[in-house]
């Protein structure tokens, strides 16, 4: 396949636009759910969080789970591409770009939540140290404070990395695009690329020392996560296994929507001789390594618990297993456990069916494994007298909905308006063949 | 819908808009000027004149009104203050000395006073009633003078009328019965009041053919006992500790004789349906009320007495260790002959009452009998009923409620009360009462010991007093309440005398109390039999309905099942699992031809086959209408306290309870520490080493000691913080979903069988931990810590994580997940502290050890060049505690009492494992059972 065959179909998309009847229907989907969403967030506003299920003792539940899954998801973008750049996995060409895109949508949704779960949002600016009259500071002891600064420098340097790494393919897109508008519009983005070798020399330059910068921050704002509950001292969150096992979980269940992601693209663009069987093989392993990771963390969890012989831990390890929210540790277990076993053969990692269902199923496993991690340990702690449940509102489910709608908003315009695989990035590979 | 509410829903909401403004619009739009002279007739005369002057002149007067707001003068009288502190009687912050009457209690109050506004109540030191303790209905008070729901204005045939109009009425009244006085009736609660006795003798004596008549719904009993010094108690349906008249006082007088823990004191509950005094027993013995006679009866023969014959036989003549039990019991009594005492409830039957006494003379102890007085109701309901009432006074009552039977059939019913409730919807009548913050009156409460009720405000709203009224009828020549009330009290009429009483609050009646009627009625529980039994009980907080439109009351969790907002037929846990019945499972309890539909509640200690219901919830208008079922539905009569041949069905469906404490199991943690003569109570572990830096070493260290044995969770503390620290009410929903705002929380444990079990209390305010965990965790510094070791919450910086409480093991943190203050009533703004905080929407608060009284401390302390002194800083909880088991101040003094407290054996920190280093402490609670009780 020649260099200009591979610009002028990636490219051709960018241009031709169309995503046919399934792009407006989801589109309508989306945006939908997305109004539905900003619906929620004004009444949200208007009458405080308390129209969500949240009490006393669980004063965190789906806000906080929403924020650390699509979080996590937003972990395999960054690692996809940057890890797997300094690596020089040349397979990641055909997965770099959507993951990417990916990434960024993740994280704007997520990052709506840490603020909307506030009592007060409009105050959310005040967890940032900017000088005021009064000295005030944020409080250095705070997880929630380092929180801020790791998902703010995530999300800069992932944008940036997005952003910069299709330079190039932008510049191929203005260069096809035959309307004057589109010029335009292209060619602002593109920043002036103009193909030069000094042009491709800063280029890659630039590129390694964003993968250089974005590959420790992947690590550290998931480990940042992990301390927003392993820095309490509830028993269930006060564990040292929480990083690592945040930064596997968040990585899994990321795999796991590229899949469904690459997938999907590829059946509507008919990118089958990019996206390639080959591709999914590898990430259903890398799905099924995290998997092994994070199912490690669910044991030590329990074996250190009965190790460590703490009352208080081994209590929210039973209440886990056999208290009311039990379906949540089981589901959890049996789908981001269990169902992952299945691509230990060869033959279900190229069953596209196995893996949608597989890959779903880990998305709502993480979900409903940060639900549990964080509700178990709230509803039964220390003292039996202030013990209480959970029961979500209409307004949770309005809310998590509302977030899928926005990711979905968000990443139907990103294959619509830029150019889905990374054209320079595939050439090369192409020509190293 | 009637006048006052057409015009109410024609102005705008309150809040926003300024009244002048609005009755400005309102006169100049014509439509609705009728709306006005409906409701207010004497205000449409005004002249909208609305020139420059006229304008100008309304803009200032208006501004004067706004400033006012819901707030009144003094009263015109003189009025006498208490001596504070140093003698202390600084107008702003003036404290007056009061009684009320909460249900079936005189107590003598300390009215706060802040800018001339009754802020705070607490008990009168020296009332023997009080000692300085609170109990919940008397905190509630200040609630009750603010409601911004009181009824305003006289109502005729439900329309707006004026006094006026009801002065002419009265005039007419005069003349209609000038002759006899036959028809003419009046009903009126329990006469606690010497002034109101003189008034219904005047009355009587006026018009000879008239009837009194008293309708006491949930009893009185009219008689107190002296717990001091005793060591056996033997409670026979008797709660002392929780709603028995002068129980502030019992619970004074029984914690003192426990804290010595050198000595046996031991308590035995023998009750049908748990009480606050069974759940503070040694030993709990459930038994059905028709069980009770003959146990008493075996008691009686145990001590040495001739048998009384015992009607029928005891259900539990089967049970092979009564006979042990009661054995060990009569030894116990009278192996302390002179310290030891049997106390039978005000619901047992008056031979039940003849054979305790007889006991106890022989125990050394003559005790007066506690038997409920009669309500003779029903001499009114067969007048009635024979169409002979013409005219029924009622004085702040309300029989539409709690008598069933009652009905409008008298040619024209006045009403008397302070909410348009039940009753006055349907009378001819109703005037607005005020609250006895707002008039002169007296009160009695035993032989000895009376009281002047002094207006510490002058009145909230356009209504008068029973005084008043009764004033109106007899058609006297003049009118002066202060001159009524010392025409009663010849022995005060020396100034000074009058003086003191005012101050102290109490003095000594030496005039012969109004004559107690003597109990006629007796009411036998009946024979036992496999039918279940039906318990009537009021509640302790409504107690008969009454207090059903205090919202504080309202939201404060039942002392014995901690349900708030509305009640529930309690059942055994036996009987539950017989019938298959969980907590909110809906059942119909039948007898005879009587039914209500309830919703259970299985109530550990609760006797096998007795269920209970409380009266004083589901009324039908106001706050309480909705909450709750209406148990009076049951009653066949008046006065009725049990019965038998109740049938309870499953209806198959659930309600949700506002269960405050669902879980009362301690998993074997370690959170109430018990100890025994044989088992001491664990000590503290001593405090282990932390990385971060030792305590603040400010110049003062503030620490709380909450002593668990002299605690009865009576919840007194819970609702005085509420009053103190401006804590909004939330409601029967947020309730349910787990979001009640108490800064002090009271928990309650069992241990043991379900059947019989011990219960444990503990007060749970903020631990003001010294390495507070919530402090670490806020990403803003709006939980800091002063170098006094006050963890403090500032509410302006506070962004709503909730991390903080997340992160407390304690959970006393309270977060206001919606707007709960409400801001937009006046009269509620008024009520407030000024000194606290009222928060917002989306922000944190807790317990902050009464900072606001600390800094007043500070500030008198600097200003004299001196340390705040030991006591001189009291928690509101404190204050209310009748038992004195909370105790607070500095740390830095070795003298003070909180550090006497550390200093104990008992003491102990919760949760020390987790090195938060709470500066509350807790004492162990300490209880004597006997070593040769046998558990059924």
């Amino acid at each position: 396949m020649s260099a200009a065959a591979i610009t002028d179909e990636i490219a051709g998309i960018a241009l031709r636009r169309h995503g046919g009847r399934g792009w407006w229907i989801l589109f309508a989907m989306s945006l939908a759910l997305t109004v539905m969403l900003a619906g929620g967030i004004v009444v949200l506003l208007v009458r405080g969080v308390g129209i969500w299920g949240i009490d006393m003792p669980v004063a965190w539940s789906f806000a906080i789970t929403n924020y650390v899954w699509w979080i996590g998801i937003g972990m395999a973008g960054t690692f996809i591409s940057a890890a797997l750049h300094l690596t020089r996995q040349g397979w990641r060409s055909a997965l770099s770009r959507h993951a990417e895109a990916m990434t960024l949508c993740a994280l704007a949704v997520s990052g709506l939540f840490p603020v909307l779960h506030l009592g007060r949002p409009w105050f959310a600016y005040w967890i940032m140290p900017y000088p005021d009259k009064m000295g005030l500071w944020p409080q250095w002891r705070s997880a929630l404070t380092w929180d801020f600064f790791a998902i703010g420098t995530y999300v800069v340097v992932s944008a940036l990395y997005f952003y910069v790494g299709q330079l190039p393919d932008l510049a191929a897109v203005r260069d096809r695009a035959t309307t004057r508008g589109r010029q335009v519009f292209y060619a602002l983005l593109a920043l002036g690329w103009r193909g030069e070798a000094a042009d491709w020399r800063r280029h890659a330059t630039l590129t390694r020392l964003l993968a250089a910068l974005a590959v420790p921050l992947v690590f550290s704002v998931h480990s940042m996560v992990a301390l927003d509950f392993s820095e309490g001292l509830l028993p269930g969150w006060h564990s040292t296994i929480f990083p690592p096992f945040f930064v596997a979980g968040a990585l899994f269940s990321g795999i796991a929507m590229v899949i469904l992601l690459s997938l999907a693209m590829r059946r509507a663009y008919g990118l089958g001789r990019y996206i390639t069987d080959v591709h999914l093989d590898k990430l259903a392993k890398l799905m099924l390594a995290a998997g092994c990771v994070v199912t490690y963390g669910y044991a030590a969890e329990v074996f250190t618990a009965y190790y460590g012989g703490d009352p208080f831990e081994t209590a929210v390890i039973a209440h886990r297993l056999h208290g009311a929210y039990a379906w949540t540790f089981w589901s959890t277990v049996a789908l981001n456990s269990v169902a992952i076993q299945a691509l230990w053969w060869p033959a279900a990692r190229r069953n596209r069916l196995v893996l949608v269902l597989v890959s779903a199923g880990v998305l709502a496993g993480m979900w409903l494994e940060r639900f549990m991690l964080i509700v178990t340990s709230l509803y039964r702690d220390y003292l039996p007298s202030s013990w209480g449940m959970f029961y979500p509102t209409l307004w949770d489910i309005v809310f998590l909905l509302g977030s899928i709608g926005l990711f979905g908003l968000l990443f139907l315009l990103f294959v619509r308006w830029l150019p889905v695989l990374a054209i320079a990035e595939l050439r090369r590979t192409e020509a190293l063949r | 819908m009637n006048a006052t509410d057409a015009l109410r829903d024609a102005l705008p909401a309150p809040g926003t808009p300024r009244f002048w403004r609005a009755l400005e619009e309102l006169l100049d739009d014509a439509s609705k000027r009728p709306l006005l002279e409906n409701a207010w007739p004497g205000l449409a005369t005004i002249e909208p004149t609305l020139d420059r002057r006229g304008f100008l002149r309304l803009l200032g007067a208006s501004i004067a009104f706004a400033g006012l707001g819901a707030c009144s003068g003094p009263p015109p009288e003189r009025i006498v203050p208490e001596l504070g502190r140093g003698g202390d009687t600084a107008r702003h912050r003036a404290r007056y000395a009061t009684a009320i009457d909460t249900g079936n209690d005189v107590v003598g109050l300390l009215v706060a006073l802040r800018d001339g506004r009754p802020m705070h109540v607490d008990g009168n030191p020296k009332h023997p009633a009080t000692l300085g303790g609170s109990d919940p209905r008397m905190q509630a008070a200040v609630l009750d003078l603010w409601d911004p729901a009181r009824s305003s204005a006289p109502l005729r045939q439900g329309q707006p009328a004026s006094w006026a109009d009801f002065e002419a009425e009265a005039a007419d009244l005069r003349r209609r019965f000038a002759a006899s006085g036959d028809g003419l009736h009046v009903l009126s609660g329990a006469i606690r009041s010497p002034t109101l006795a003189r008034q219904r003798d005047a009355l009587l004596r006026r018009y000879p053919g008239a009837r009194w008549h008293v309708h006491e719904p949930a009893g009185g009993a009219n008689a107190t006992w002296d717990l001091a010094d005793l060591r056996i108690i033997v409670a026979f349906d008797a709660d002392p500790l929780g709603t028995a008249p002068g129980h502030v006082r019992h619970a004074r007088d029984f914690a003192a004789a426990r804290a010595d823990t050198e000595q046996t004191t031991r308590l035995y509950a023998i009750e049908p349906t748990p009480s606050l005094t069974g759940r503070n027993a040694d030993h709990v013995w459930p038994v059905a009320v028709s069980d009770m006679p003959f146990l008493i009866g075996m008691l009686a023969e145990a001590c040495g007495l001739p048998s009384p014959a015992v009607a029928g036989v005891g259900g539990v003549i089967g049970d092979r260790h009564v006979a042990d039990r009661i054995g060990l019991i009569a030894k116990d009594l009278l192996d302390h002959r002179g310290q030891a005492q049997v106390l039978a409830g005000p619901y047992l039957p008056l031979s039940a009452h003849a054979t305790v006494h007889a006991i106890n003379r022989h125990l050394g102890r003559d005790t007066a009998p506690t038997h409920a007085p009669p309500s003779d109701t029903a001499d009114l309901l067969a007048q009635l009923t024979a169409r002979r009432v013409d005219t029924l006074l009622i004085l702040e009552s309300n029989p539409a409620y709690t008598l069933p039977e009652f009905g409008f059939l008298a040619r024209n019913t006045i009403h008397l009360g302070r909410y348009v409730d039940e009753t006055a919807r349907q009378a001819q009548w109703h005037l607005p009462a005020l609250h006895p913050f707002e008039y002169w009156s007296d009160l009695r409460r035993d032989e000895d010991v009376a009281s002047i009720v002094q207006p510490v405000i002058a009145p909230l709203v356009d209504g008068r007093s029973a005084h008043e009224v009764l004033a109106l009828l007899l058609g006297g020549v003049t009118d002066d309440p202060l001159r009524r009330i010392r025409d009663t009290w010849p022995t005060l009429a020396d100034d000074d005398a009058w003086t003191e009483a005012l101050r102290d609050g109490a003095f000594h009646a030496d005039t012969p109390a109004d004559p107690a009627a003597p109990p006629t009625e007796d009411d036998p529980p009946g024979p036992a039999d496999e039918t279940l039994e039906l318990v009537f009980r009021p509640d302790p907080h409504l107690w008969d309905g009454r207090h059903a439109d205090n919202a504080w009351l309202q939201e404060l969790p039942h002392p014995v099942t901690t349900q708030a907002w509305g009640n529930a037929a309690w059942i055994s846990p036996a009987l539950a699992n017989a019938r298959g019945l969980r907590d909110g499972d809906r059942v119909r309890l039948d007898l005879g031809d009587r039914h209500v539909e309830a919703p259970v509640l299985v109530v550990p200690g609760q006797a096998e086959r007795s269920v209970t219901v409380t009266l004083g919830h589901g009324r039908r208008t106001g706050l309480g209408a909705g909450h709750g079922y209406d148990a009076y539905a049951l009653r066949a009569r008046d006065g009725q306290w049990h019965a038998r041949g109740l049938t309870l069905t499953p209806l198959g469906e659930r309600t949700e309870l506002a269960l405050i404490q669902a879980h009362q199991d301690m998993q074997r943690r370690d959170i109430i520490r018990v100890g025994t003569p044989g088992h001491p109570p664990q000590p503290a572990r001593g405090t282990p080493p932390s990385f971060y830096p030792d305590a603040p070493s400010g110049e003062y260290r503030w620490s709380m000691s909450i002593d668990l044995d002299a605690c009865i969770g009576c919840n007194a503390c819970t609702i005085a913080c509420q009053s103190e620290n401006n804590i909004p009410v939330v409601g029967e929903g947020q309730v349910k979903l787990g979001r009640r705002m108490h800064w002090i929380r009271v928990d309650r444990y069992h241990e043991g069988s379900p059947t019989a079990p011990a219960t444990y209390h503990q007060p749970v305010p903020c631990m003001h931990c010294e390495h507070a965990p919530c402090e670490v965790v806020c990403p803003v510094e709006a939980t800091v810590h002063d170098g006094e070791g006050l963890n403090l919450q500032v509410y302006n910086r506070c962004i709503g994580t909730r991390f903080c409480s997340n992160n407390c093991p304690y959970k006393v943190r309270r977060f206001n997940f919606l707007a709960y203050a409400d801001f937009a009533r006046e009269s509620l703004d008024a009520m407030r502290n000024p000194e606290v905080s009222v928060r917002a929407k989306g922000v944190m608060e807790k317990c902050t050890y009464c900072v606001q009284r600390i800094q007043q401390a500070h500030a008198s302390a600097d200003r004299e060049g001196r340390r705040i002194a030991d006591g001189e800083v009291t928690t509101a909880c404190q204050d209310a505690c009748p038992t004195r088991a909370i105790v607070f101040g500095d740390l830095c003094t070795p003298s003070s009492s909180v550090s006497k407290a550390h200093a104990s054996p008992r003491k102990y920190a919760l949760l020390e494992e987790l090195n938060t280093r709470p500066r509350t402490i807790y004492l162990a609670a300490w209880r004597h059972p006997h070593p040769d009780w046998s558990e059924a």
